[in-house]
C-alpha cells in the first residue's frame, strides 16, 4: 500500500492545433494463468475538443480495455497516450486520480449511480470529492439536473428513476466538473429508443456547449452515425 | 420464474437482516467493551476519590505523621517546635484525653463519647466537614468553657439543646459550636473533637500535667502524647511509611529542650493510608481493565468482520468513487472512518448506559453508605475520554484492513460488476 501525498501534474505541453487526446502505439496485454493475452494492439488516433468519436467494433475487440486506458482507470502496456497536454503513461496513481477527477466525465452502461443517495447527492459526488462547498455543490447539481430535463427529481433516488433518466442523472454527473473529456460505456446499451435518443442527444449538446470532446463506445450502428468520426476496433487494432 | 423472484427476494432480505444483525452484534461487543472501561474507569476514580476522603477525614492528608512521646514531655511548647523544626508543616495534638469524661444533655445521660483533644490547626490537617456551625478559631481557646465540634449521631442527639454538660467528679458547661460529617468509620459512635486550651490542659494531660512549666512532671507519664504533623509528601521523612526513623532523629536531635530521659521513647510512623488503598485499587482496576479490553478485542473482531464483508459488497460502489476521481487515500480514510464512526456511535450508547447505570447505583449505594458531600457518583471527564477514545481506536484497527483491501481492488473489475 502506498500513497503519494502531492498529485502534482506535470505542466501540460499544449498549442491551438493540438488535439485534447492522442494515442499512439498504444497496447495493453493480460497474463491470464501464464498466458499472455494481446487485447489492444498497435491503437493510434487522437480527438479534438468538441469532436464526438464512436469507437466501435465486435465483442471481445478491445473497446473497454480502450476506454478504460483512455479514461485513466488502467494502465497501456506499450505505446503513449497524452490527455490534455499531459502524458500520462509514467504519471503516479494519485496524480491519474486528480486528472481523471478534473478532466474526465464518465457515463457507463449500468449508469453505476449510488444508491441510497438522491439524484442531487450523485451529481455532486465528483464536487465532494474535489472540495466543491456545499451551496455551491447542490446550486450546480441543480442546475445540471434541470439542464437534463430532472428539475423535478432531485431528491429522488436510482431505484424510484427510469432508465433513462438514471443515465440522465449519469450524464449530469459526468458534467459536473466540465471535463475536457466525456467517456461514454454503451451509454444506450440498457435503454428504450426513445430514451437512447434522449440520452444521445444531450450527450452531444452537452459536448458542444462545454466544448468536450466525447468518445462513445457503443455496438449501436445508430448511435455510431450521429458522432463526428468512428473508430472502429478490429482484434485490438484501430482503422 | 415467480419461484425465483420470490426466492430472490427472500434472499436479498435474509441477507439484509443478516448484515444488520452482524453489525448490531459487533457495536454490542464495543458496547459491552466500552461500557466495562467507562463503569472500570468511575469506579477506579471514585474509589480513588472516597479513598483519599476517607484517609484525609480519618488519618490526615498527604503526608501526615503521628508521633506519640511514651516519655513524659516536660516542655510541650518545645517539643511541638522541635517537630515544626523536623519538618512538620502544620502541628496539632491528637490526644485521647487521660480523664474519660462522661456527657449529659439536662438530665440525660449519655453514652460514651470518643474524645481527641486537638489544636485548631487540625482542620488544616485532616478533612473535617463541618454540617453545622464551624470548626474551632483562635478565638475559642479563651472560652471560659471547653469548645467542642460533634460528630454527627452526637450532634443528632444534642439537636438545638443548650444544656450540655461533661464532668467526671463534677459537671462543667460546654460549648458546641460545630457539627461535623461522620465517616464510614466512626458510624453510630458519639465522638467529638475537644480544642486544646487552657481550661482544658489538665483534663487532656492528666495529674502530672504542670501548668506553671507547661508540660508534664518527668517520669511521670502513663499515656503518652499524640500529635499529628503535616509534612510535604515530597520530604524524605514522610516516604518512610513504618518506622518513621528519619523523623525520629530528626525530632531527638533536641531532645534535651523537652525530655529528662537519655532516650525518649518515641513511636512515629505515616498514618494517612490514601496511597496503600490507591494501591488495592489499582491492582483491582488493572484486572477489570483486563476484561474490558478483552470484550473490547471480541467487539473490534466483530467490526472487523462486518468491515470486509462490506467492502467485498460494495467493490462497484467503491470502483465508482474511484472512477469519478477520488484516490486511494481518500477511499482509504473513507472506508476507515466508516469502522470508527461506527465503533464511535457504540461508544456513545456505552457512555449513555453508563451513565443510566452509575445514577442508579449511586442512588442504591447512597442508601448505605454516606458518601462525602463533594464526592458525587458520577461518570468522570476521564471515563468519558477513555471511552470514546478506546472507541475510536478499536474502530481505526477494525477499519484499516478493510480499507486496505478497498484500495487493492481493480477498478475496472469493480466496475464491471
Amino acid at each position: 500500500m502506498s500513497f503519494e501525498a502531492p498529485h502534482l501534474l506535470p505542466t501540460p505541453v499544449r498549442s491551438p492545433a493540438s488535439p485534447l487526446l492522442r494515442v499512439e502505439g498504444l497496447t495493453r496485454h493480460f497474463m491470464v494463468s501464464g498466458e499472455r493475452i494481446d487485447v489492444l494492439h498497435d491503437c493510434t488516433f487522437d480527438v479534438a475538443r468538441g469532436e464526438v468519436v464512436a469507437i466501435i467494433g465486435q465483442s471481445g475487440s478491445g473497446k473497454s480495455t480502450l476506454l478504460n486506458v483512455l479514461g485513466l482507470l488502467d494502465r497501456p502496456s506499450g505505446g503513449s497516450y497524452v490527455f490534455d497536454g499531459v502524458d500520462t503513461t509514467g504519471l503516479r496513481e494519485g496524480s491519474r486520480s486528480r486528472l481523471r477527477g478534473d478532466g474526465i466525465g464518465f457515463v457507463f452502461q449500468q449508469f453505476h449511480l449510488l444508491e441510497r443517495r438522491t439524484a442531487l447527492s450523485n451529481v455532486g459526488v465528483p464536487m465532494v470529492l474535489s472540495g466543491v462547498p456545499l451551496l455551491r455543490r447542490r446550486a450546480r447539481a441543480k442546475e445540471l439536473l434541470e439542464s437534463v430535463g430532472l428539475g423535478h427529481r432531485l431528491h429522488s433516488q436510482p431505484h424510484q428513476l427510469s432508465g433513462g433518466e438514471q443515465q440522465r442523472v449519469a450524464l449530469a454527473r459526468a458534467l459536473s466538473r466540465d471535463p475536457a473529456l466525456i467517456l461514454a460505456d454503451e451509454p444506450t446499451g440498457a435503454l428504450d429508443a426513445a430514451s437512447s435518443t434522449m440520452i444521445m442527444d444531450q450527450l452531444i449538446e452537452q459536448a458542444r456547449d462545454h466544448d468536450a470532446a466525447v468518445v462513445v463506445v457503443t455496438h449501436d450502428p445508430k448511435v455510431a452515425e450521429r458522432a463526428d468520426r468512428i473508430v472502429e476496433l478490429v482484434e485490438g487494432r484501430t482503422r | 420464474m415467480l419461484r425465483s423472484l420470490t426466492a430472490g427476494i427472500l434472499l436479498a432480505f435474509a441477507g439484509s437482516r443478516a448484515n444488520v444483525a452482524r453489525t448490531i452484534l459487533s457495536c454490542a461487543g464495543i458496547v459491552v467493551g466500552v461500557g466495562a472501561l467507562i463503569i472500570v474507569v468511575t469506579a477506579g476514580d471514585l474509589g480513588q476519590r472516597y479513598a483519599t476522603a476517607e484517609s484525609e477525614a480519618n488519618a490526615g492528608r498527604a503526608a501526615t505523621m503521628q508521633v506519640t512521646s511514651f516519655s513524659a514531655v516536660t516542655d510541650m511548647a518545645a517539643y511541638e517546635e522541635d517537630i515544626a523544626r523536623a519538618g512538620a508543616e502544620k502541628v496539632s495534638l491528637s490526644q485521647m484525653p487521660a480523664q474519660s469524661a462522661v456527657f449529659r444533655n439536662g438530665d440525660e445521660t449519655l453514652d460514651y463519647v470518643d474524645l481527641t483533644a486537638v489544636d485548631v490547626s487540625m482542620a488544616e490537617i485532616r478533612r473535617i466537614n463541618i454540617l453545622q456551625g464551624r470548626w474551632f478559631t483562635e478565638a475559642d481557646l479563651g472560652s471560659q468553657a471547653p469548645v467542642l465540634v460533634v460528630n454527627q449521631a452526637l450532634g443528632d442527639i444534642i439537636g438545638d439543646s443548650t444544656e450540655i454538660q461533661m464532668g467526671t467528679d463534677r459537671w462543667i458547661d460546654v460549648r458546641v459550636v460545630g457539627v461535623s460529617q461522620g465517616s464510614a468509620f466512626d458510624g453510630d459512635w458519639y465522638s467529638a473533637y475537644l480544642l486544646r486550651s487552657p481550661i482544658t490542659e489538665e483534663m487532656i494531660f492528666g495529674p502530672t500535667w504542670d501548668a506553671e512549666a507547661g508540660g508534664m512532671s518527668p517520669g511521670e507519664s502513663e499515656l503518652g502524647v499524640t500529635h499529628v504533623a503535616l509534612l510535604d509528601p515530597a520530604d524524605s521523612a514522610a516516604e518512610d511509611m513504618d518506622n518513621g526513623e528519619e523523623f525520629t532523629e530528626r525530632l531527638s536531635s533536641a531532645k534535651w529542650r523537652w525530655s529528662t530521659d537519655g532516650r525518649p521513647d518515641l513511636m512515629i510512623y505515616r498514618a494517612d493510608y490514601a496511597e496503600q488503598t490507591q494501591e488495592l485499587i489499582d491492582i483491582m482496576s488493572w484486572g477489570l481493565i483486563g476484561i474490558a479490553a478483552i470484550t473490547l478485542t471480541t467487539g473490534l473482531l466483530g467490526v472487523l468482520n462486518v468491515g470486509l464483508v462490506t467492502v467485498r459488497e460494495r467493490r462497484r460502489e467503491l470502483a465508482t468513487y474511484r472512477a469519478l476521481g477520488a484516490s486511494r487515500f481518500t477511499l482509504f480514510v473513507a472506508v476507515v472512518m466508516e469502522a470508527v464512526v461506527v465503533a464511535v456511535v457504540a461508544g456513545l450508547i456505552a457512555l449513555l448506559l453508563s451513565f443510566a447505570l452509575v445514577a442508579v447505583a449511586g442512588a442504591v449505594i447512597g442508601n448505605f453508605v454516606a458518601l462525602p458531600p463533594d464526592i458525587a457518583m458520577v461518570v468522570p471527564p476521564s471515563a468519558v475520554l477513555v471511552g470514546l477514545g478506546s472507541a475510536a481506536f478499536v474502530g481505526l484497527l477494525a477499519g484499516i484492513i478493510p480499507a486496505i483491501r478497498a484500495l487493492r481492488a481493480s477498478v475496472v473489475a469493480g466496475l464491471r460488476e
